[in-house]
């Protein structure tokens, strides 16, 4: 009898149970919310009849709908949850698996196209600019919009202000400077362009100085 | 790592100086012999003024960030022994901005700095001298702190 007593006693401490639920609920997103709720109230009932009684039934108040409903549940539900939870479990991490390598598959498939379409895309850019020079000028205007050389804005600045260029990045600097002189109608033996301090080259391209857009290029007279 | 914050900063500053600075300035950090470059050393030119007796000159300065930077200031040095009231006999630039105690801003750029320090040139403070002898001409003797300012500028050409 005091065994069965104790065991009554230990009724309360099914509070324990309480904790099983909060595990639940975080394993199973969808199915368990329903479970932890009738046990709770399982859980409770139990020891408000036997302990505490009034005060605790009207605190539970909010939760007699479900007690009801699910009261009948009650005998057969307490084993069944934690075989089905772990069911759950192992057919989780399946899926996970599967869906995983799934999505490593996907992504597979996903950068091989990239690493085509980046092959198709530098193949054309080494035709165009393998072009001969005559082709070189039907080309631009013809495959401008198809195609793209790459091109680079540069700025021009002398004493006055700045004036904005929009060149081909491997286009050698000779012809800007030959545009450049003629637009401020100076010669252009007596215009030093320099990058950075040093001067340029007229063979140097926007590229080999590995420009960036708007980079400033300086001009400067000489004084004769 | 503070380094990686003054790299960074410097990176940005070295961005928007290729794209933005006034004509005539140069500012680059130094490459090494190797081939790399050292974002924490800049080769700089300031202009002299046109329209004042450091016209013409193309001064070379060397800025030295510390890894505090830009919680710091850099060094900013001229050649040794340069010829003005407000530069250390070392080359070190005495100027407000530049004094981690007095007028430094982390915000500060590049840029203003350098501008500053062209704007320090024609108008040196004789409230903080840093060399006796520009400081005493500036004071004494206006025609020889003339002369000697148009021989130095004459003594840094254009590199070009």
């Amino acid at each position: 009898m005091a065994d069965l007593t104790e065991v009554d006693d230990l009724e309360p401490l099914f509070d324990y149970r309480r904790v099983q639920p909060h595990n639940l609920v975080f394993l199973d997103d969808d199915d368990t919310p329903p479970i932890p709720c009738p046990k709770r109230t399982k859980v409770l009932n139990p020891a408000v009849g036997k302990k505490v009684g009034v005060d605790i039934k009207e605190l539970e108040v909010v939760d007699c709908e479900e007690e009801e409903e699910e009261e009948e549940e009650e005998d057969w539900l307490p084993p069944p949850p934690k075989v089905m939870v772990q069911k759950q479990l192992v057919e989780d991490s399946a899926i996970k698996e599967l869906r995983l390598k799934k999505q490593e598959l996907v992504s597979f498939a996903k950068s091989a196209d990239d690493v085509i379409r980046a092959v198709e895309e530098s193949v054309k850019r080494k035709l165009d600019s393998s072009m001969p020079a005559a082709l070189e000028a039907e080309s631009e205007k013809v495959s401008k919009p198809a195609v793209e050389r790459a091109k680079i804005v540069v700025s021009i600045q002398d004493k006055g202000g700045l004036k904005q260029f929009r060149v081909y990045a491997d286009d050698k600097f000779e012809r800007l400077f030959e545009m450049y002189a003629d637009k401020v109608n100076l010669d252009q033996e007596n215009l030093v362009f320099c990058f950075d301090g040093d001067k340029i080259g007229p063979e140097a391209t926007p590229a080999s100085l590995e420009m960036e857009d708007n980079d400033i290029i300086e001009v400067h007279t000489k004084k004769t | 790592m503070s380094g990686g914050i003054a790299r960074g900063r410097l990176a940005e500053e070295r961005k928007s100086w290729r794209k933005n600075h006034p004509h005539g300035f140069v500012a680059k950090p130094e490459t090494l012999p190797d081939g790399s470059v050292n974002l924490m050393v800049w080769h700089c030119t300031i202009p002299g003024k046109a329209g004042t007796d450091w016209e013409g000159g193309f001064f070379p300065l060397t800025l030295h960030f510390s890894e505090d930077y830009p919680s710091k200031p850099p060094k900013c040095k001229f050649p040794q022994g340069f010829f003005h009231p407000n530069v250390y006999p070392s080359g070190t630039v005495c100027l407000s901005i530049l004094n981690e105690d007095n007028g430094w801003r982390p915000a500060i750029t590049v840029k203003q700095i350098l501008v500053g320090i062209q704007d320090l040139l024609d108008q040196p403070n004789p409230a903080d001298p840093a060399q006796t002898e520009g400081y005493h001409l500036f004071i004494q003797d206006a025609a020889e702190y003339k002369r000697r300012v148009r021989q130095q500028a004459k003594q840094y050409p254009a590199l070009l």
